[in-house]
């Protein structure tokens, strides 16, 4: 679904991937960890170019986003995100804020999309905050409705940007029962996160990354109970 | 000092005409100066710098040199080449419509770079182009901002007409100045003036607080 090969990032003179190769399964989830600065979120940011690609390739679903005849917009339909800060519409109802990219990107009629959005309003757990506007909603409710907003374009890929750590911490259980919810439906996830339950509890695959490199990758209990390198040792006696 | 009302009602109808010229030419000002000011802050805000460059050159020009320059150059020297004789009226809109637009650019500008980034990375992960994200998440949200600085610049638009008096242009700052010079009278014409345009630019102040209480409380529902 995902092969990364060779990937580099920079910021000016700032390199921030150096040599990342990674290749995940369709309906695996791959939660990726590591301390802050290691470029885990730069990792992700490029799987769907919302960062250029300074070298290397990033292939979704077989089409290269660093050929120049890919249609980056289109590779992005079948890409869902969701960031750390919701960045909802503020300007749009709840409803709006989910069918506005099908209405517009996909070219459905709005009926049909209001359908559908109430659907899944109603699988994250809010269906009564469809006209509400965003400002009225908890940040747990927020990232939810990002995830139904993602959701709404059918994505083959979800790729979550550190989706809890804006919350309150009350507020997190409620984000990752979606999130679990979506990975026992099949979905094909990536998922950069601070919460090591939920790698070792969902995840397929863990990667440890530091410094611009991936250090390690294993199943979650693998690396979590037997970490291999001195760095991914360092790091989890510090966060378990 | 005795003030002559009889000056006051005798051109009351050249001032009451002037001020309908006044706020016919601010209004084409305003209006072209949104459109040209909108497209000139897209193009300022280009990742090329080729194409920000003109734009660049543009805003430079049209806010640092006076507008009584600009006004000069375009009445005697631009609109002769493509009208003779030339149009006061016609000369006034195009200055007005330029120079603001200049300034209008740089509101725009302003508005839609306060929106957090965030926005827009939403909206193109979402498979949005860039104008479609423009256009639906973007400018809708920046609009809000832009109302109080844009307010003030209509104001200052509408002041700025009176300089189209030295075109011959009959707006209101014209007709004063007319009744000053058949009258030699300096207080009655120039206060009269004043008066209208003081009315003029508080009317148009209570409407700009308007649309913002307007808008502001949309937000809340």
């Amino acid at each position: 679904m995902i092969n990364v090969k060779n990937l580099k990032k920079s910021f000016g003179n700032n390199e921030v991937l150096k040599d990342i190769s990674v290749d995940v399964a369709p309906q695996e989830v791959v939660v990726v960890i590591g301390p802050s600065g290691s470029g885990k979120s730069t990792f992700i940011r490029c799987l769907n170019m919302l960062e250029n690609i300074n070298g290397g390739h990033v292939m979704i679903d077989g089409k290269d986003l660093t050929d120049k005849k890919t249609n980056i917009n289109e590779v992005r339909t079948d890409v869902g995100m969701v960031f750390q800060h919701f960045n909802l519409f503020p300007h749009k109802t709840i409803l709006e804020n989910i069918t506005l990219a099908p209405i517009n990107v996909r070219g459905m009629k709005k009926a049909e999309a209001e359908e559908k959005a109430r659907v899944l309003l109603a699988k994250v757990g809010l269906a009564e905050k469809a006209s509400a506007y965003p400002e009225s909603l908890s940040g747990g409710q927020k990232q939810r409705v990002a995830i139904a907003r993602a959701l709404a374009m059918e994505p083959k890929v979800m790729l979550f940007d550190e989706p809890t750590s804006a919350l309150d911490p009350e507020m997190v259980g409620e984000v990752l029962e979606v999130m679990k919810q979506l990975a026992r439906d099949g979905m094909t996830m990536i998922v950069v996160t601070h919460e090591m339950g939920f790698a070792r509890e969902v995840g397929d695959r863990v990667i440890f990354m530091d410094n611009g490199y991936i250090v390690e990758q294993n199943e979650p209990k693998a690396l979590f109970d037997a970490p291999q390198h001195e760095r991914t040792k360092a790091f989890l006696s510090k966060v378990l | 000092m005795d003030f002559r009302f009889d000056i006051v009602t005798d051109y009351m109808p050249f001032f009451l005409r002037g001020m309908g010229i006044t706020i016919g030419v601010s209004l084409a000002g305003v209006l072209i100066g949104l459109i040209l000011g909108l497209i000139i802050a897209l193009g300022k805000m280009s990742s090329n710098k080729w194409i920000r460059l003109p734009f660049n050159i543009y805003i430079n020009i049209f806010r640092g040199t006076p507008l009584l320059v600009q006004l000069l150059i375009i009445h005697f020297g631009i609109v002769p080449m493509f009208m003779s004789p030339s149009n006061p009226l016609v000369s006034l809109v195009i200055g007005l419509s330029l120079n603001s637009a200049a300034y209008i650019a740089e509101i725009f500008r302003a508005g839609i770079q306060s929106i957090d980034k965030g926005q827009m990375e939403a909206a193109r992960s979402l498979g949005m182009t860039r104008v479609q994200a423009m256009k639906l998440v973007i400018l809708p949200q920046a609009v809000k901002r832009v109302i109080p600085p844009l307010g003030n610049e209509f104001i200052v638009l509408l002041k700025e007409s009176s300089l189209g008096s030295v075109l011959a242009a009959p707006e209101l700052m014209y007709w004063g100045r007319a009744a000053a010079g058949q009258y030699i009278r300096v207080w009655e014409p120039y206060i009269t003036v004043a008066l209208i345009y003081l009315v003029l630019t508080l009317s148009l102040t209570y409407l700009m607080n308007y649309v913002e209480r307007r808008l502001s409380t949309d937000d809340q529902r």
